[in-house]
């Protein structure tokens, strides 16, 4: 049901939500930049409307709070393990088109990739979506492309307007009552979303593992700096590495952690002995569009990416991620024409 | 010709080699201006001198090939820079009101440069703001981070810009990109411990090479900005040396009271008979000695607590 | 409640065989459904966890033959008989000894190569009804280096073994050279029904698995397991994973046919 609320009528929602719920949404983090006197946008935990950043890409995605950058996973003791406590609260997350394509993404990795993550189960099952619409595409955006600019499985969808209020497609019912009864202006709503960007993509109809044979990657290897940016901007990148911490001298007591990952960034794929796989950046480079773009698909049955064009803001190096995916065509025409 | 030629020092311009030829120098505090200015640097270079133009050494322009006599008319069309960059002024029309204390020099800083840990032009301005007019001798440059691409250590007061960066443990990846990029660009600092950083306060030259190498934004910048502050570099005929550390943490405000306090220092104890009544401050401290430098420098200065005071100081370079 | 397959569990050293200065067997209790080829999450809460492939089953426990390389592998060289492991699994599809009966069978075992495969050729060692004629062709680098001694001297009775080392020493009870030498001795009557598994390290698997091919032996009757960093064992970490595989749930045993698109 849709709705055209105040300011004040969405603070309110949010108190109620705060009793069960910690709020998540991109915000500003002043200072928080690389550079000095620049921001970053990231998700963080928010109590008012004001505080979330509509009008800007976030740097980061929403991931983190399904998939913590650093999470305990479980103490140690004499042989014995007890594991780490969950939040007592549920999360309402606030995202964009993309990033609730992003979540299907995840859930398909963490839930039925094998057994389904204990840890990642238990955040996902008190989670709360409201989307955020697009107004316009940003920089670097080729969800169209992707297919991922209009979404629908949302429990309320915001669209903040130029004076301040907010539109509102509600679901969860709970809230649509309390909507209702606090006599919020009822009408249609739509979510904002875009259906051009500037940036377009085309993976190529005939794109198979043989494009790894292909000399586009090698560009790669001299421009890209491994610095796994790409990785961690990106809301379907989901791996992560074992890390065991210990507390005491006789090495009994301590805790072990997963902490976020990323393919591009040296030992990734370090075996015991000291043999690694993909030693140049281009074949990581390779190794990760190839991941976003055709064995995820070969998987899943759709792209993993989703086409939030994040890897491409924050690559140091101007490497275009989406440049790269149109680039595959003519590499395939070069390794089936050998 | 009967030109007093100490005025006309202390108007900013200079008594060249050629007989009855002038040159006029701009003040360009931090080295930053708009470019509708260089308009009128042109207009002035054509109109009254020989059409050239010198960059100075000192981020400013000097105009030679003036006739002596036109200095009243390039005063007169220098005011419209003077007024733009903001030069504090005597009277207006008059050109400059004194050139003692330098050009306040400074690298581009954090409005272009990634490296930088804070807006030197504006931190310039505000220093000339606050130390001209004032015909002592005394040269101030600033730079961003501890590259010190100003030189700023070649200089009485210089101004090297420092953050103090903080770990936000949790969103740290363990990619060790932190670690090397200290190692290998500045003064290696972090180790890793358990996995993550460790970083030695006493090493640390808040240059903010971590901030810049974290793909996470674990590590990010103070939100309040910190300076080392070098002391008594120069040039020169007799004993040319590199500033040495007097402070590393210093704010802005500490920063500027303790060069407003050398002022008092150094007309208390500059020696009366200096040629041309100029005598580079490191000379007047090697008499005084240190301690009652800084005495003076220190007075009524609040520390922030993080700052770190050297003393005593020690300078070596060149003797010949 | 669902189950936290993250908690490992603790495991009783039964038994420790020492193979050579930087190798060792750790029989650790263990009761449950096991194949050779499978591999356990080894956890030292000190150091972390080592991926490491069973190397011999029993009614009541599993062999894991390690070796010290890693920091992990080091700290568990300091734990003896009594003392606990943490483990998590068996991980991964492992060898079906089934796939293999009736046949010729041929295995090359590159260095800790051996361990994974040396449950199926245990196997066949008790079994010799269930197979035709077995060759296996093991290479370590030096003979200090030799795993499962023991073992290789016992098999010898009902199978043809071939050790060789990669550079000669005065010892010398073996051959010199490397395994694909070897693979003209090998005694082959009808490549058809001929099955080879392959475990080593990379450069030694792909040119044996090439010197096999290139006497006759069909692409789908050889089998290979790779080594990757399985940091999770469940297919979510992503460390292992190659194209659309992970190593840890649908290897680290694979037929060749399926082995060969295997790009990292």
């Amino acid at each position: 049901m849709g709705f055209h609320i105040t300011d004040m009528q969405l603070n309110v929602l949010f108190q109620t939500w705060q009793t069960n719920y910690h709020i998540y949404a991109p915000r500003n983090f002043s200072g928080g930049g690389r550079f000095s006197d620049t921001d970053c946008i990231r998700y963080g935990k928010i109590e008012h409307a004001d505080e979330i950043v509509f009008d800007k890409k976030s740097d980061y995605s929403f991931k983190e709070v399904l998939t913590p950058v650093s999470q305990t996973l479980f103490f140690f003791t004499e042989g014995q393990t007890k594991e780490a406590d969950f939040p007592q609260k549920g999360a309402v997350i606030f995202l964009r088109s993309c990033d609730l394509y992003a979540l299907k993404r995840l859930d398909d990795m963490y839930l039925h990739n094998s057994p389904a993550d204990y840890y990642y189960q238990h955040l996902r099952d008190n989670i709360k979506i409201v989307l955020m619409g697009c107004e316009h595409s940003f920089e670097n955006c080729f969800c169209v492309s992707m297919g991922t600019n209009v979404s629908t499985k949302y429990d309320m969808s915001i669209d903040r307007q130029p004076d301040g209020t907010y539109l509102v497609d509600c679901k969860d019912e709970a809230w649509v009552k309390q909507l209702v009864q606090a006599g919020c202006e009822q009408q249609e709503v739509i979510p904002a979303h875009v259906t051009e960007n500037q940036v377009t993509v085309q993976v190529p109809e005939n794109l198979t593992a043989e494009v790894a044979k292909s000399t586009m990657w090698e560009e790669y290897n001299s421009r890209c700096i491994n610095c796994g940016r790409c990785n961690f901007v990106c809301p379907t990148c989901t791996c992560f590495t074992m890390q065991d911490l210990f507390y005491s001298e006789n090495g009994k007591v301590g805790e072990r952690r997963r902490i976020w990952a990323s393919c591009m960034v040296d030992g990734f794929t370090d075996v015991a002995g000291g043999g690694s796989y993909r030693k140049k950046n281009g074949e990581r480079m390779r190794f990760k569009v190839l991941h976003k773009v055709l064995d995820y698909k070969q998987r899943n049955g759709y792209h993993m990416c989703v086409g939030c064009g994040r890897c491409d803001d924050i690559c140091p190096e101007y490497i275009s991620f989406s440049g790269c995916i149109n680039k595959l065509q003519s590499a395939m025409t070069e390794v089936t024409e050998q | 010709m009967d030109i007093n030629t100490k005025i006309l020092k202390k108007n900013a311009f200079r008594v060249t080699k050629e007989r009855g030829m002038t040159a006029s120098r701009i003040r360009v505090p931090g080295g930053h201006l708009d470019a509708k200015y260089l308009s009128q640097i042109q207009h002035i270079a054509e109109t009254f001198g020989n059409g050239t133009v010198h960059i100075t050494s000192r981020q400013g322009f000097e105009i030679p090939g003036i006739p002596f006599e036109k200095m009243p008319e390039v005063n007169a069309a220098l005011q419209s820079l003077i007024d733009g960059l903001e030069i504090n002024q005597d009277e207006v029309g008059c050109g400059y009101p004194a050139a003692g204390t330098r050009n306040i020099t400074a690298c581009v800083g954090n409005r272009v440069c990634p490296f930088a840990c804070y807006d030197t032009t504006a931190l310039a301005q505000r220093i000339e703001k606050a130390v001209f007019p004032n015909d002592l001798h005394f040269k101030i440059a600033l730079t961003g981070c501890p590259n010190d691409c100003a030189k700023v250590r070649m200089h009485d007061f210089g101004i090297m810009g420092m953050t103090v960066p903080h770990l936000e443990s949790d969103r740290c990846v363990s990619c060790g990109a932190c670690v090397k990029a200290c190692k290998k660009k500045s003064v290696e600092a972090l180790k890793p411990v358990n996995f993550r950083p460790q970083r030695d306060e006493r090493r640390c030259i808040g240059c903010g090479e971590c901030v810049l190498a974290c793909p996470n934004a674990a590590w990010t910048r103070s939100e309040k900005k910190y300076y080392r502050l070098t002391l008594l570099g120069r040039t020169g005929k007799k004993n040319p040396r590199l500033g040495e550390d007097f402070i590393k943490w210093v704010d802005e405000d500490s920063i500027i009271k303790i060069i407003l306090n050398t002022y008092d220092y150094v007309k208390e104890y500059i020696d009366p008979n200096a040629p041309g009544g100029k005598e580079h401050i490191g000379y007047i401290v090697d008499r005084t000695g240190f301690e009652e430098f800084k005495r003076w420098a220190l007075r009524d200065v609040t520390l922030p607590e993080i700052a770190e005071v050297m003393t005593p100081m020690y300078w070596k370079g060149i003797t010949y | 409640m669902m189950k936290n397959d993250y908690i490992p569990f603790p495991s009783k050293i039964l038994e420790v065989i020492r193979h050579t200065k930087i190798e060792y067997t750790f029989r650790m209790e263990f009761q449950g459904d096991v194949k050779p080829g499978q591999f356990f999450e080894v956890s030292i809460p000190k150091y972390g966890e080592a991926p490491i492939s069973v190397s011999g089953i029993g009614d009541n426990f599993v062999d894991l033959t390690i070796r010290r390389v890693g920091k992990v592998t080091n700290e568990v060289f300091e734990h003896y008989v009594g003392d606990t492991l943490l483990l998590r699994g068996p991980y991964g599809n492992g060898f079906d000894v089934s796939d293999y009966a009736g046949k010729d069978i041929i295995v090359m075992a590159g260095g800790t190569g051996l361990s994974p495969v040396r449950g199926v050729v245990d196997y066949f060692f008790n079994h010799p009804e269930q197979r035709g004629h077995m060759t296996l062709i093991a290479g370590f680098k030096t003979s200090h280096d030799i795993l499962f001694r023991n073992d290789l001297k016992l098999w010898k009775k009902n199978m043809d073994i071939i050790l060789t080392v990669d550079c000669a020493e005065e010892d010398v009870a073996c051959h010199v050279g490397l395994v694909t030498q070897y693979i003209p001795q090998i005694k082959l009557d009808n490549v058809q029904n001929t099955v080879a598994v392959v475990v080593g390290p990379p450069a030694m698997m792909r040119f044996s698995v090439q010197g096999l091919l290139d006497i006759g032996l069909p692409e789908e009757n050889v089998w290979i397991s790779q080594e990757r960093k399985m940091c999770c064992g469940l297919g979510k970490c992503g460390h292992c994973k190659i194209g659309d595989t992970y190593v840890c749930l649908d290897g680290p045993v694979f037929n060749y046919t399926k082995g060969k698109f295997l790009v990292d």
